[in-house]
């Protein structure tokens, strides 16, 4: 495992780098809004509405919006926490560690991607 | 932290030298103090990314099962707990996109062809802008305030 | 004459005859206002205790020989002013290396991975005598002077978080060097260099704790180098999907 994870490691770089970025400029709106103001009433529950919500992820642009922020950053969190582990000394497993959180992030993804077209 | 260790073998030569040697010890203030805490917070800050896109995952799922599915979703997410949750991991996250902004520029080459890269300055304060301006547009776009 | 200040200067200490474990010895000594925590040591071995062991040479941050572990932090002891510590000050070798006696490590693991960059222009030769001199403008030095001036000190192996954790990792100071090496315009070992990049402890071990480029004592930007390197590595992986290159 540790030797594939090796091989693919420039890809799954990029993807965490994708990831970061993506994270960084769409996450905490989302968490704000759809997490935080709108379940608490202190806004309108526009965000909550299905077919607000539908508009936008169905549009071309917010498809591939909506896909981007949905499996890049799971790439993010996965590498990241991976690292951590290792930090602690978990050299040994990493490629047991490693290998699930890469796979938990390959299957949000793939799931992300069949949601997104079929929307 | 006495408790965390250096690797035996960190550092070791491919040929070990003839006389006896202690074990490497880890750096002092490793994890607790300074940058290695605000390293170690960025970690674990960007690593509840994994939790939250989660969350954006099932959202499309929802939404592509239908109304009755993207309701019960938007309905857990007024649970108290998770209201917390989302608001522990809105301030983390925020502070982990103004580190990761903060330490972008100089992860890029000194020049691209002509372009010589702008100060890291001017890079850094370009990118909180970006931040700032992409955030509140999603959360102008979310609540419907514009589109 | 007014009676000169002391500071208690505590030291580690390894016998490998002896100890089993490295222990501290403390020794309370006059200090002037002007020394650096390296003048610290030098007078506790010529005055008080000749056993004690430290590597050191030109005083001038060159060398790059004296870097320890002063109060929890790697410094360079020549570099350092002992002024800028309390009463008490805690002189330890170097973290992440094998200590050989005292406060000297062991520096042949460093200079395995050093090796393993190629820190050397690769096939300079050839090319000067084809087309002449090695011609290299301004702006082409600017892209890797900066990781030139690295001295070998290896503070920055000392507060690498990865390097304690990832034996094979080759670490800051090299990989920053075999970064220079691709950036230099007479260099053509960048495809040999990013095969080794790839490798099992290359640069995407790095996992950007910033450490090195905060303790450098030259300003060099080793995480900075570690993540051009490894955006060059993914260019240069896709790029051989596209055109595959031959052994």
């Amino acid at each position: 495992m540790r030797t594939l994870m090796l091989k693919l490691e420039p890809i799954i770089w990029g993807l965490f780098g994708g990831g970061m970025f993506i994270g960084a400029l769409v996450l905490p709106a989302w968490l704000l809004v759809v997490g935080v103001l709108a379940p608490t009433g202190i806004i309108s529950a526009t965000p909550l509405d299905f077919d607000h919500i539908y508009g936008l992820a169905s549009h071309p642009i917010g498809r591939l919006v909506f896909l981007a922020a949905a499996a890049l950053p799971l790439w993010a969190g996965a590498h990241q926490l991976r690292h951590i582990f290792l930090d602690f000394g978990g050299l040994s497993r990493d490629g047991l560690v490693g290998g699930v959180l890469y796979a938990i992030a390959l299957v949000g993804s793939v799931l992300a991607v069949v949601a997104a077209v079929n929307l | 932290m006495s408790e965390l260790r250096a690797r035996v073998d960190a550092m070791r030569p491919a040929t070990p030298g003839p006389t006896r040697t202690a074990d490497p010890q880890p750096p002092a203030n490793f994890p607790t103090k300074g940058n290695y805490f605000g390293y170690i917070a960025f970690g674990l800050g960007s690593s509840l990314m994994l939790l939250v896109s989660m969350n954006i995952v099932r959202t499309l799922w929802a939404l592509m099962e239908g109304e009755a599915a993207f309701r019960a979703l938007m309905e857990s997410f007024k649970h108290p707990a998770y209201v917390a949750f989302h608001a522990l991991c809105f301030a983390w996250l925020v502070w982990v996109a103004l580190r990761f902004f903060s330490l972008f520029p100089k992860t890029q080459p000194f020049r691209i062809g002509p372009f010589q890269r702008p100060a890291d300055g001017v890079l850094v304060a370009g990118l909180y802008g970006i931040f700032v301006v992409a955030t509140l547009v999603v959360a102008a776009i979310l609540t419907g305030a514009i589109l | 004459m007014a009676e000169k200040p002391t500071k208690t200067i505590v030291v580690t200490r390894f016998d490998p005859d002896v100890d089993e474990v490295p222990k501290t010895q403390e020794y309370t000594i006059p200090v002037e206002d002007d020394w650096k925590v390296l003048d610290a040591l030098n007078y506790i071995k010529d005055e008080v205790d000749p056993s004690l062991s430290h590597r050191w040479s030109c005083r001038m941050a060159v060398c790059g020989s004296c870097g320890m572990t002063v109060n929890g932090e790697p410094k360079l002891t020549c570099k350092q002013s002992l002024a800028d510590y309390g009463d008490r000050v805690e002189i330890a070798p170097l973290a992440n290396f094998p200590v050989v006696r005292d406060l000297v490590v062991e520096l042949e693991g460093f200079m395995d991975k050093f090796k393993k960059v190629k820190p050397w222009i690769v096939e300079a030769k050839e090319a000067a005598v084809v087309e002449g001199t090695n011609r290299q403008s301004h702006e082409e030095l600017m892209d890797f002077k900066q990781f030139s001036m690295c001295i070998n000190c290896m503070l920055c192996y000392s507060a690498c978080p990865v390097v304690s954790n990832e034996p094979d990792f080759l670490g800051p100071a090299a990989i920053a060097l075999g970064h220079r090496y691709n950036q230099d315009n007479r260099d053509h070992g960048d495809a040999e260099r990013n095969e080794i990049f790839r490798e099992d402890g290359g640069v995407f071990s790095c996992s950007y704790a910033n450490e090195c480029a905060e303790v450098c004592p030259k300003g060099v930007d080793p995480s900075g180098a570690i993540q051009q390197a490894k955006l060059n590595n993914v260019v240069d992986w896709a790029k051989g999907f596209v055109v595959p290159r031959g052994k």
